[in-house]
């Protein structure tokens, strides 16, 4: 009768070992259940370096929507799972960036990737993706190339550089008509960079189809000390438009230096970069009246929910938003439908749903009335805005004047230029 | 007409780069030290005059009184007690180059520090006279680029005056010909060491307000100059006076006139080709003699 009963307590013993065993692996299932219930995934910024403010509100967009997004529930088609974002520092570097893609994948194990604001990083941090099969949602980045090598599970919101150049040739053309001002001449003035370079190839393509003949194609060191001689040729030549490619410092040079030399074409465009850039208007000062510029996204553009977010973005960081954030925080939206029609994470099912995206309502109104994709991932509908700088009332500002939809309502294009008063 | 705009254009911009160069040729032909803190010196001088400006609102002409004593002491205290330590350290090696790293590290030291302090944004003093142009019959120039020139002239001849006349001056020269005997004849070599630091700094203060009505300020906006000037000092002579000027004026010419004929992006390629050439046929520069001071 011991006998047994020690037997009896050594099968209780095992028994009880055995259940915990079980209700231990239970607990691990729970846990499991938990995780699926957050859909990690990861962004590569640059977060130091020079580039790091253009980083830093390129997360803090991405934030907000994510905020908005789990607060609304989630992802419905998944159980209401939360989206988390793992962010990670390019420095604007393009080997840090592929390390950086690398490590997303393989370590934090994320079932998608997005960023990365400059081109040089999302070449190479791409061709990663790719390779594990991930996919890749570039929302900034606007090389050409990165939609053009064939690749499967790379997306693109943003629009192609050369689109910019494009959608200039027919602004001029339709202005041109509009106001009846002919237009024969078109001079060029960039930076003798990779950029510069690139706008004048597309330029090269678009605007002798459009009849507009170049006279002058000026390259210029870039952060040049004197840019006078420049701007005496383009006096010389006397083109009807001039266009632009330059950062910051070079384009209020430029600016100053046509309002010196009293040189009046019938338009100025720039070629965003410098002539968006904020400290723009407080380096050249009034100069800078009636010179127009491009984009895709600005303050005052007309288009539902775009005053709403950028007044929330505003209350929440304290500054307003510009276009490369409203590209980070639409994105988020993007992401979200995708994963809602995908009901799932798996990289193949996520390309698939990326593929069939065509999304006419929400937050990303905002960006675009449509967005989808073509076969090569690039957003067909990426908008393009053209502003002037404007006096409204005694005060600087860029205004949306076209095209006419979405334009500052109330606005007047001011064409040709009339000099300076 | 246009040609001469171009002209004028040029030697303004001309004038003011060697205005620049002034202060690297005095320190170079004194002490026999390449400056590379030049730039920099120059972008916190510029840096100074454009908070002064904002907080005072007077034209920047009249802030020199204010900026350049400042960068003297600037100049005077960092050569004390920064550069000194180090030539007396050296003072038995054959080829002193701690000297010239010193100066490179002081650079960025003081260009990180302006980050630090004003931030990356660039900014410009847009004066009552920034966007003004005078036309001198059919010739246009840029008004604050004119007073340049002007102020560079004025400022190249008093200082040339200085060292021809003044006791100083001729304390400053002697020291530059050949400082052991300029000791023996009763200079005090440390002292006037210090004072062309201080004086080439102090230069730096001029062509910053020359600078700032017209040009961008930003922590790194020495570097834009600094190349120039090196190129203006060798190729007019290092240590030489009107040598800086002309080779400033030279440099200056190039660039605006070959840009009418070829891109700017040539254009800058032919400053070094002509700086070659001259280095060819005359590699001590335009006015350039080891017996000058």
């Amino acid at each position: 009768m011991r006998f047994r009963n020690k037997r009896y307590i050594g099968l209780l013993v095992a028994l009880v070992f055995v259940l915990s065993l079980v209700a231990g692996c239970g607990g691990g299932g729970g846990t499991d259940k938990e995780a699926a219930k957050e859909i990690k995934m990861g962004t590569i910024l640059p977060l130091s370096g020079s580039a790091a403010p253009l980083g830093k509100i390129g997360q803090e967009a991405r934030d907000m929507a994510i905020e908005e997004i789990n607060a609304a529930g989630g992802i419905k088609s998944m159980d209401g799972a939360k989206l988390k974002m793992v962010y990670s520092d390019s420095k604007g570097d393009p080997a840090t960036g592929v390390t950086e893609a690398e490590k997303l994948i393989t370590q934090e194990e994320v079932v998608l990737l997005t960023g990365c604001y400059q081109s040089g990083v999302a070449m190479p941090s791409t061709e990663v993706a790719e390779r594990y099969q991930i996919p890749y949602f570039v929302d900034v980045p606007s090389e050409d190339k990165i939609t053009e090598r064939g690749f499967k599970y790379i997306f693109r919101l943003a629009e192609k550089t050369s689109w910019r150049n494009k959608a200039q040739t027919e602004f001029i053309t339709e202005m041109s008509k509009k106001y009846n001002t002919p237009i024969k001449t078109v001079g060029l003035i960039y930076e003798n960079t990779a950029w510069g370079q690139g706008a004048v190839t597309a330029w090269e393509k678009y605007l002798p189809a459009a009849g507009l003949q170049i006279v002058m194609k000026e390259p210029y060191p870039a952060n040049s000390s004197d840019l006078t001689p420049v701007v005496l040729k383009a006096k010389q030549l006397n083109p009807d438009i001039i266009m632009m490619v330059s950062y910051v410092s070079d384009a209020a040079l430029l600016t100053k230096t046509f309002a010196e030399q009293k040189v009046t074409p019938k338009a100025f465009i720039g070629t965003s970069g410098g002539f968006a850039d904020p400290t723009y208007y407080n380096l050249a000062g009034d100069a800078c009246e009636n010179f127009f510029d491009i984009s895709t996204w600005e303050p005052d553009v007309n288009r539902p929910t775009s005053k709403e977010t950028n007044e929330k973005f505003k209350q929440k960081y304290g500054y307003a938003m510009n276009a490369e954030a409203v590209k980070a925080y639409v994105g988020m939206y993007v992401i979200a439908d995708t994963l809602e029609r995908a009901a799932s994470t798996e990289p193949e099912k996520l390309r698939e749903a990326f593929a069939a995206t065509d999304l006419k309502s929400g937050p990303a109104q905002m960006y675009a009335a449509e967005t989808k994709f073509d076969e090569t991932g690039q957003m067909v509908n990426a908008p393009i805005v053209i502003c002037q700088y404007q006096k409204v009332n005694g005060k600087m500002e860029r205004v949306t004047v076209y095209p006419q939809a979405e334009a500052r309502p109330g606005s007047q294009i001011v064409w040709p230029y009339p000099g300076l008063k | 007409m246009g040609f001469l705009s171009v002209v004028a254009n040029g030697l303004s911009m001309g004038a003011i780069y060697g205005l620049i160069a002034l202060g690297l040729t005095l320190i170079f032909g004194i002490m026999k030290i390449i400056n590379f803190a030049q730039g920099a010196l120059l972008m916190v001088s510029m840096m100074i005059s454009y908070w002064l400006w904002v907080a005072t609102g007077l034209s920047p002409y009249i802030l020199v009184l204010i900026v350049a004593p400042l960068m003297f002491l600037m100049g005077y205290f960092s050569e004390r007690f920064l550069i000194k330590p180090v030539i007396d350290a050296q003072k038995d090696v054959r080829e002193p180059v701690s000297v010239l790293l010193l100066t490179a590290a002081f650079a960025i030291v003081l260009e990180n520090l302006c980050l630090m302090l004003f931030g990356a944004d660039y900014v410009m003093a847009q004066t009552s006279f920034s966007s003004q142009t005078l036309a001198l019959g059919s010739v246009t120039v840029s008004a604050a680029r004119f007073y340049g020139l002007i102020i560079a002239l004025v400022v190249a001849f008093l200082f040339y005056m200085f060292l021809q006349y003044s006791q100083t001056g001729r304390n400053l020269r002697a020291t530059g010909q050949d400082r052991n005997a300029a000791a023996l004849m009763g200079i005090d070599v440390t002292k006037t060491y210090a004072i062309a630091f201080g004086i080439g700094t102090a230069l730096l203060a001029v062509a910053a307000v020359a600078l700032i009505p017209f040009y961008y300020v930003h922590p790194s906006v020495g570097a834009v100059f600094m190349t120039k000037a090196f190129i203006v000092v060798v190729l007019g002579g290092l240590g030489s006076v009107p040598g800086a000027i002309l080779g400033g004026i030279i440099i200056g010419l190039i660039e605006s006139v070959a840009a009418q004929y070829m891109t700017a992006t040539l254009t800058a390629m032919l400053v070094y080709l002509v700086f070659l050439v001259v280095l060819f046929i005359k590699p001590t520069g335009i006015f350039g003699s080891p017996y000058e001071w």
